[in-house]
């Protein structure tokens, strides 16, 4: 009954100007703790700053990650960056971890800004939903997105057939 | 330096791993942003890696079918953790369910396997004040081949 072990992380998505965000990862646990900053400027979604800092690392495995955060520089979130990051971040001399850590800081800001669109969506063609599994007593959503509005947001080849949302939309 | 704006999107997830008796291994996760709110819990058994059950449970999420989701992660039991699974989870129950409860499941794994390590470093501490970790490392891989995938230490 009592916790052995736990892993907490959040990761913030700031927009610091138009065009501009800040990403902050922050992850650990008993082990390994790391902060990751990245500084991304549309319209090519490149990094433009980025810093690793290595907080914990009760093994002492991790090599020090300031050459691997400089060729993050230029990066571009979007289509490849999982094998870029991976290579430059990962692999014999980097980190894996932190590579995947990136990658998900880099992704973060793909939900940030789809926020306000799939608010737009809802709002165009969605529908009132109650399911038994959504909590006994207290429901979370009160709109989600309808079968139309996913047919037309499935129709976009990075959605189509990624998850059980857009799976088998004719 | 102290931002002066307010954050547009943040994700929080956290995971924590639970000893019960000396074959059972309980490890619950949670996962909350501005699009999502989802949580599981997993029952793992010890040593064999065998996931026993699993609870996949979407709170908050974006259209009327994801919730369809929730049933695509009973697939995994029976699943053994082995150098495979993060692939396997993310290509069998990722595209077809939920990519984020897909990456929480992979955390919650990823934290199993590294409670296991924290846990025998800190017995191997114990009885050694200088132990040498690299070789204790090494030791443990050898004895859970299987969990060096997953742990991702590096």
């Amino acid at each position: 009954m009592i916790l052995d072990f736990q892993t907490n992380s959040l990761t913030t998505v700031n927009q610091s100007g138009p065009g501009v965000w800040e990403i902050e990862l922050n992850s650990g646990d008993n082990l390994f703790e790391v902060s990751i900053f990245l500084e991304i400027k549309a319209p090519t979604l490149d990094i433009r700053r980025s810093e690793i800092i290595l907080k914990r690392d009760v093994l002492g495995v991790i090599p020090d990650m300031s050459s691997a955060a400089a060729k993050l520089i230029g990066v571009r979130v979007g289509p490849g960056m999982t094998k870029i990051v991976r290579e430059l971040v990962g692999g014999e001399n980097g980190s894996n971890w932190i590579a995947d850590l990136v990658l998900e800081a880099m992704e973060m800001l793909v939900n940030a800004i789809t926020v306000p669109e799939l608010g737009k969506a809802a709002e165009k063609g969605g529908e009132q939903i109650r399911v038994s599994s959504d909590g006994p007593r207290i429901f979370l959503n009160d709109v989600v997105i309808g079968p139309e509005m996913i047919k037309v947001l499935g129709a976009n080849p990075r959605l189509k057939d990624s998850c059980a949302a857009f799976q088998n939309i004719e | 330096m102290i931002s002066t704006t307010m954050p547009i999107y943040r994700r929080m997830k956290s995971c924590g791993v639970q000893n019960q008796g000396l074959n059972k291994r309980i490890i619950s996760g949670v996962l909350e942003d501005e699009l999502y709110a989802m949580q599981c819990e997993i029952m793992v058994d010890w040593p064999t890696l065998t996931i026993e059950s699993i609870q996949a449970r979407l709170k908050r999420f974006t259209t009327v079918r994801c919730i369809l989701a929730e049933k695509v992660f009973l697939r995994s039991e029976g699943w053994k953790i082995d150098s495979q699974i993060e692939g396997r989870i993310k290509k069998e129950l990722g595209r077809n369910g939920c990519r984020h409860m897909a990456a929480l499941m992979i955390d919650c794994l990823r934290s199993l396997a590294r409670s296991e390590l924290a846990n025998s470093l800190r017995c191997a501490m114990e009885s050694t004040s200088d132990l040498d970790k690299a070789g204790f490392i090494e030791d443990f891989f050898k004895s859970y081949p299987d969990l060096k995938g997953i742990a991702k230490i590096r």
